[in-house]
């Protein structure tokens, strides 16, 4: 199989380009609750609640946008299978990649600033600088997002309203990744606190979040695997 | 550029009879290739290549391979020969037929002829 | 490349698009495909581009199926008006992810195209005039060099000098690099005189498939006293017929040999060709739909589908 160099290249290149502005607004919010008021907390860790909704959309795009792109220009759905599936393997850890940089920079701009930089909700990771338990966390968390993405857009592709009936699984795939990590599910208006009791603990946590990634995947080929290329209106 | 209504081969076919009878193309003479016939009057090139086909079955026109087609030397005689032949059917019989429709006598039409022929 | 159609069905659910089409077309020549709106044309080039699986039936190209064939649709283009190769965000996108994904891409040509057509390549796509987006399609669709490559109205947006432009592209393209395309068009008008072969489809059935100049050839208008236009056309196939006052105009289809003609010429007929335009026009006119006082339309032998094989010959 061909490597997915283009579609990973403007995947990432546009992705470092967000990440670049919503790590200014965030320090700038940062410093501006610093000045205004008391600053207790990790403002990044909050932030990070806003990624993953980006990584939803990225898994729609892939469907919405590049299965069509890949099947006019001559290439099957499977080829484009592999290569998406290729592509979120590697996007997800360079999105997990780019908060674990959040979480440092912050770190720093907190120590030089003397703030404490205290988390608020449960996690893997018990503090901000344990850059693998962070990694491991949001990892798995982008895995889960981006197949759930790519797996209801495959099925409104497909079915048009009919794809209304993929959103129950689509939240069941989220709700297994946010579960893997142990961490609480969190959704606009619904927060679950998850028994995290037990601790997964990272084996279970990544073993979890790639079997998350291969049903995502799985579900979303039997739906995109002889889709008809839809015929738009222009 | 063609008026769509007969095989464009057959227009192009007498566009460059006519550029033989009247001298523009002489004896001996390299033709435009089909593809610039085809770019030039934007159609297809085989049908490009049919019209010239045609001239060389009729004898107009002579392929050297590889190098592209010739007026026949022999063309803008056997054209004139064609030309004669088919003039009282093509030519005459329908001015004719006209006058009668419209009621010019014949006689004028005759007076006319060796008017013209006379100057001309 | 070598298409071979048999029997070809397509069904959207409970519609049938496409209804047993039997149909093959030689490598190397340029095709139009003619038809009314919904006869079938988007349909049928999206089974030959691998768009959409065939109901039943066979679709080979090159020989192979197509479906999730990597062998054949990597040689195949098919550019809609739907967009989906240009909708990604700006026009060097575009061009990015053709240049990947396509083959035979000749990079110098695309970005000599863009310029002909006036496309800026920091242009966002979204932004595109409907014109423009056409010219994007066309450019994507030229400059991959596919050895079939298909357009699907893709230039109907464009206004007539753009259009112009893109006819000049494919002719000179064409030339030197030979290869099949299919041009399915509204505006047979200024295509006419591009197409080699000409196939007609209507309501899912090929109707016609014929060498242009040939089937120009064909076409006939037959002019005079009512009576005696209708005694000449007598056993011929009219497509169409209009009358004023005692005058009539019959369009007859078929080969009028030099005894037929003189024949008419004597009996005061008067002869003439007919437009690859009302050719169209006729040949797939809605069944009892015809001109007021005509006979009811005869639709022709070659007018059903079942007659199709007359149009296989070739």
């Amino acid at each position: 199989m061909r490597f997915p160099s283009r579609l990973l290249a403007a995947n990432l290149f546009f992705a470092a380009l967000v990440w670049v502005a919503f790590y200014v607004v965030v320090t700038l919010i940062t410093v501006g609750i610093a000045v205004y008021g008391t600053l207790t907390k990790s403002v990044w860790e909050g932030a990070t609640q806003l990624p993953r909704w980006f990584a939803l959309f990225v898994g729609v795009a892939l469907i919405r946008d590049f299965l069509p792109l890949y099947i006019a220009h001559g290439q099957t759905r499977r080829q484009f299978g592999a290569q998406a599936a290729v592509t979120v393997a590697l996007y997800a850890p360079f999105l997990s990649a780019l908060l674990v940089l959040g979480y440092l920079l912050e770190a720093l701009l907190y120590h030089l600033a003397g703030w404490p930089q205290e988390l608020s909700s449960a996690h893997l990771f018990g503090s901000p600088t344990q850059v693998p338990l962070v990694f491991a966390e949001y990892l798995v968390e982008f895995l889960a997002w981006i197949v759930a993405g790519a797996f209801m857009a495959a099925a409104f592709y497909r079915w048009r309203g009919g794809g209304l009936l993929s959103l129950p699984i689509g939240v069941g795939l989220i709700f297994l990744g946010e579960a893997a990590v142990g961490a609480e599910f969190r959704l606009p208006f619904v927060r679950l606190g998850l028994d995290a009791g037990s601790a997964p603990g990272v084996p279970v946590t990544l073993a979890a979040g790639l079997g998350c990634f291969l049903l995502g995947l799985a579900m979303t080929w039997s739906i995109i695997r002889d889709v008809p290329l839809r015929n738009r209106p222009s | 550029m063609f008026d769509d209504r007969s095989p464009i081969y057959r227009q192009i076919a007498d566009r460059i009879k006519a550029d033989v009878l009247s001298g523009v193309l002489k004896g001996d003479e390299q033709v435009m290739s089909t593809n610039q016939y085809a770019a030039f009057y934007r159609i297809n090139p085989a049908t490009a290549a049919k019209a010239f086909q045609q001239l060389v079955d009729e004898g107009v026109l002579y392929k050297k391979r590889g190098i592209g087609m010739f007026v026949s030397p022999a063309a803008p005689e056997v054209l004139r020969a064609q030309r004669r032949e088919s003039f009282f059917t093509d030519v005459v019989d329908p001015m004719v037929a006209e006058a009668r429709a419209i009621g010019i006598p014949l006689g004028d039409i005759v007076r006319r002829i060796t008017e013209t022929g006379g100057h001309g | 490349m070598k298409i071979e159609v048999n029997g070809l069905r397509v069904d959207y659910h409970d519609v049938r698009a496409i209804d047993g089409m039997t149909f093959s077309l030689d490598a190397g020549k340029i095709y139009g495909l003619l038809g009314r709106n919904g006869s079938g044309k988007t349909t049928l080039l999206s089974v030959l581009a691998g768009f959409r699986r065939e109901s039943g039936g066979t679709v080979r190209v090159g020989g192979r199926p197509v479906f999730e064939n990597p062998e054949v649709t990597r040689e195949v283009c098919l550019i809609g008006d739907a967009g989906e190769t240009i909708d990604i965000d700006k026009v060097e996108d575009a061009i990015y992810f053709a240049e990947w994904l396509r083959p035979h891409w000749d990079a110098a040509y695309a970005e000599e195209l863009l310029d002909r057509f006036g496309l800026e390549r920091k242009m966002s796509v979204k932004a595109l005039s409907k014109g423009k987006r056409s010219a994007l399609g066309v450019v994507v669709g030229l400059a991959g060099r596919s050895p079939l490559t298909m357009f699907d109205e893709s230039y109907l947006g464009m206004d007539a000098p753009s259009r112009y432009v893109f006819y000049d592209a494919l002719l000179a393209d064409f030339m030197e690099h030979p290869r099949t395309v299919i041009l399915s068009t509204h505006l047979i008008e200024e295509v006419g005189s591009l197409l080699e072969e000409v196939m007609i489809i209507d309501r899912g059935g090929l109707v016609l498939h014929e060498e242009s100049q040939t089937m120009l050839s064909r076409g006939t208008s037959v002019t005079g006293p009512a009576d005696r236009v209708e005694a000449f056309t007598g056993g011929l196939t009219v497509l169409n017929t209009r009358r004023l006052g005692s005058t009539a105009s019959a369009t007859v289809y078929g080969d009028l040999d030099d005894a037929r003609r003189r024949q008419a010429r004597e009996a005061g007929l008067e002869l003439g060709p007919i437009a690859m335009q009302d050719l169209f026009a006729y040949l797939t006119e809605p069944a009892g739909d015809a001109a007021p006082a005509g006979p009811p339309a005869d639709v022709p032998a070659e007018g059903t589908p079942s007659a199709t094989p007359s149009g296989d010959a070739r």
